[in-house]
């Protein structure tokens, strides 16, 4: 479905708002469930806040409606030889919001400020030794290892007023104390932050000398954080804003049975899986603690059996979900298209395979789940659990806030746990290097269960460095099989995206979540 | 007098260095700062150094005895999730919570004491069964829900008032105010009838009780003996011995109103304090919540220093007893 529909509706779209003429629009009034928390491009790895900003400041790469990667600050950029880094041509005559004209300085300067310990996005920048001035608009990017994926890496790292910053203060993101980056803005980018007030409304308003051609017809844009889901679809029905990002999904039924409004649902790039104890000599949570039986393979690939995906889909997702077999939706690159299958439902099977293993009788163990991170994550949790008991595997569901979750992981207090991974570069070495790879200080940092094999480890580095397209999918065909083939972790679904707007809005899904202002328009 | 109040401004330090410690030692059972702080690619190594960074590795009473020095030399600290000065953040909070209350309240009295009167003096009528069973269900519907219905009702069905913020403001010096637009008083409707209900009842309730046991009084029976007008008796000596621990508990309640206003904010999108709180618990900032709960303590403890001052100045035996 990604693949074909969701490229193919945004081109069609965004052809669509390039040809129609736009007509003179109002105010455009969006909501969402998170406020960004600072207006610092550096300061905050999070997707409230690079969504929001990405619509005042610029990269030098930006990606398009359907994720593909596209010229921004920069109109071009090239491997250097033999793998030494990446060197970008800057366009000329952009100037920033407050009319200083934008070069290779800062360029140079924003990379100091985002590698900097203050910073957030600094895990951007691991394998750059150096940046170098060529000239006003050229600047090397020079890299310890070959990096092909590198300008696709970098599509969210904004570029700020190097003079701005100096002249106010903000050298630095702010760490503790704000600073005066971390309400005022001066980007390259087509809107203008006119006026921000924490928590309850930020205002945009278009920036005239966009180097762009401006594609959207808005006149002012005002965000407005709203927290309870019925308190936003209120605010939407009541006509009061104009879009909602996201809704719940039972409340989908509501807004479509309404004239005026529409629902617009994707998927998103996040993929939620099953993850186990690997390392765990014992289960914590069961009544039989003398062994850790995901330890064995043969159990695991009984627990994807067991659990019936497309029923999850249907009855708790309501059908906008899509199965998935690997930790990355298809249609992303590096997805492998030789193990697009997941393990068949299987109850029966699954039984077999517990026998086989020594677990005939079944064991109790415990299923650690968020509540509030995921759609539906604890009702999906409970799903699980009953589908596993039929197969005579008992979960204990332990369903918790977000805020303790990831502690709990971190502690090692599961013998299974539900997990969701969007992949920030949208490219299947991100989910090796975070949740494959053996647990480091840098690598697999989302491993939580331990899970490693040596194979794995070997492949990440070539993988990251490979410069021929074919060797690179090659060595991810064979990543993806390894971890079929262990059942390290359990696929099951990508997840959907669903926003809610008026009729008259037209909008670009693009499946990072992100909302870009410069593809809207009011009817 | 002046010995009366040093005990209380005394007892009222260690009240709130009571709540200060329990709530910052509760905080520490929240959640880990540093996940909701950083995001998913940041290594563990950048991890550890902010968090040595925040001070949040120090010993629990080294935390403690930081965070109330500071609060001490009113340095209320940094929003982990804005990095906002608290102090500031808070008081720019502070008035939309404030106003709220105030209506919530105004709104409780001006229905709640005639609605108490007239069920008290016709207690079998029609009109005061209805009313009391009509506010009796209000109180039983958990105020989230009656905001939502209301919402539904006047905001999407009828489309006369707005379902969340505070409408147009005006700013007075440092002070925000939705009082002074017609768009702010059409914005205060819902959230200040769903915060007021209870209170409403409540006040209702108390009148009606006080008033029929007055009425029972040997004073008013005499007065009904003597033949002073029912109206005299009614409105001048029966309501003013009704209304003496109505203010009390009023007074009181106020505090509550302000502290609960938590789930109405949040419900209306109201921009207060409560609704701050509550985004502060979700991104686990730590300072934001202590320093709410110590204020919202505050508020508390000057409340009832007032209402303690107030008996005293009302009540001619708590000043013989004091100074006994």
């Amino acid at each position: 479905m990604f693949r074909t529909t969701l490229p193919t509706a945004a081109l069609a779209l965004s052809i669509a708002l390039l040809s129609a003429t736009p007509i003179a629009a109002e105010t455009f009034r969006w909501a969402g469930t998170t406020d960004p928390q600072t207006m610092d491009p550096h300061a905050v790895n999070a997707a409230p806040v690079l969504s929001f900003l990405n619509n005042v400041y610029e990269g030098l790469v930006r990606r398009g409606p359907d994720m593909n990667e596209e010229p921004s600050l920069a109109t071009a950029w090239e491997a250097l030889p033999d793998g030494a880094g990446w060197r970008f041509t800057l366009r000329q005559g952009v100037t920033f919001h407050d009319g200083a004209a934008f070069n290779a300085d800062d360029v140079i300067f924003s990379y100091q400020r985002a590698a900097s310990e203050a910073s957030d996005v600094r895990s951007w920048f691991a394998s750059v030794t150096d940046v170098v001035r060529v000239d006003d608009y050229t600047v090397d990017f020079l890299t310890s290892a070959p990096n092909p994926l590198f300008p696709g890496s970098i599509a969210n790292f904004l570029i700020i007023d190097a003079d701005w910053a100096v002249a106010n203060g903000a050298e630095l993101p702010a760490r503790d104390a704000e600073n005066f980056a971390t309400r005022n803005a001066n980007g390259t980018g087509p809107f203008v932050l006119a006026a921000r007030d924490p928590g309850i409304e930020t205002r945009l308003v278009p920036n005239a000398g966009w180097w762009d051609n401006a594609a959207h017809n808005v006149t002012e844009a005002v965000f407005t954080p709203i927290g309870n889901p019925a308190t936003g679809l209120a605010a939407l029905l009541s006509g009061e804003i104009d879009l909602i990002s996201p809704i719940p999904l039972q409340d989908v039924a509501q807004v479509e049975g309404r004239a005026g409004f529409k629902v617009q649902a994707g998927l998103e790039t996040r993929v939620i899986v099953l993850g186990f104890g690997h390392d765990h000599d014992t289960l914590k949570y069961s009544d039989e603690t003398d062994a850790n039986p995901f330890r064995d393979p043969r159990v695991r690939l009984a627990v994807a059996q067991a659990i019936d995906v497309d029923t999850i889909d249907r009855v708790i997702m309501r059908g906008a979900a899509e199965p998935a077999s690997q930790l990355l939706p298809a249609g992303l690159s590096g997805y492998s298209d030789q193990h697009a299958d997941r393990p068949a439902f299987d109850p029966d099977g699954a039984k077999t395979l517990l026998a086989e293993a020594g677990f005939a009788d079944g064991f109790s163990f415990g299923l650690m789940c968020p509540n509030d991170r995921y759609i539906n994550d604890e009702a999906v949790c409970r799903a699980v659990a009953s589908m596993l008991a039929r197969v005579g595997i008992d979960a204990k569901v332990n369903a918790m806030p977000v805020r303790g979750y990831w502690d709990e992981l971190r502690a090692g207090n599961f013998d299974m746990y539900l997990l969701g991974w969007s992949p920030g570069t949208f490219d299947a070495e991100h989910p090796i290097r975070f949740l494959a790879h053996s647990r480091t200080e840098r690598l697999g940092t989302w491993n939580f269960g331990g899970y490693s094999s040596a194979r794995i480890d070997a492949l990440l580095a070539p993988i990251q460095q490979e410069i021929d397209p074919n060797a690179r999918q090659a060595m991810l065909d064979e990543a993806a099989g390894i971890l079929q083939d262990d059942v390290a972790y359990v696929p099951l679904y990508t997840e959907p995206l669903i926003w809610a707007m008026k009729d008259s809005v037209n909008v670009v899904q693009r499946p990072d979540n992100f909302f870009m202002l410069r593809w809207v328009s009011v009817n | 007098m002046a010995g009366f109040i040093l005990k209380r401004l005394v007892q009222s330090v260690f009240v709130m260095l009571a709540v200060a410690f329990l709530a910052f030692s509760l905080f520490t059972f929240v959640g880990d700062p540093i996940s909701q702080m950083t995001g998913v690619e940041t290594s563990l190594q950048d991890q550890a150094r902010l968090r040595e960074e925040l001070g949040l590795n120090d010993p629990f009473v080294v935390q403690f005895m930081r965070f109330t020095g500071d609060m001490l030399q009113g340095d209320f600290g940094y929003s982990f999730r804005t990095r906002e000065p608290i102090g500031a953040m808070l008081l720019s909070r502070l008035p939309a919570t404030l106003e709220l209350g105030v209506v919530a309240l105004v709104i409780s009295l001006v229905v709640g004491i005639p609605a108490g009167i007239y069920t008290a003096l016709r207690p079998r009528g029609l009109v005061s069964q209805s009313i009391l069973i009509g506010t009796l269900i209000g109180v039983s519907i958990p105020t989230f829900v009656i905001g939502i219905l209301l919402i539904f009702l006047f905001g999407v069905q009828l489309g006369w008032l707005p379902t969340f913020g505070r409408g147009g403001t005006v700013q007075i010096g440092w002070w925000r105010s939705s009082l002074f637009t017609g768009d702010g008083w059409r914005s205060l409707v819902l959230p200040s009838l769903t915060l007021g209900l209870f209170q409403l009842t409540l006040t209702m309730r108390l009148v009606r009780a006080q008033m029929m046991e007055v009425m029972r009084t040997d004073h008013i029976r005499f007065a009904i003996a003597r033949g002073v007008p029912w109206r005299s008796i009614r409105y001048r000596h029966a309501l003013s011995n009704t209304l003496i621990p109505v203010i009390t508990i009023i007074g009181l309640q106020f505090g509550g109103v302000i502290a609960f206003s938590i789930v109405t904010e949040s419900v209306f999108q109201w921009p207060g304090m409560g609704l701050l709180f509550l985004e502060s618990i979700r991104f686990v900032d730590i300072p934001v919540m202590s320093v709410y709960l110590v204020v919202i303590a505050f508020f508390f403890v000057v409340i009832n220093l007032l209402v303690d001052l107030l008996y005293v100045a009302i009540d001619p035996r708590l000043r013989v007893r004091e100074s006994a």
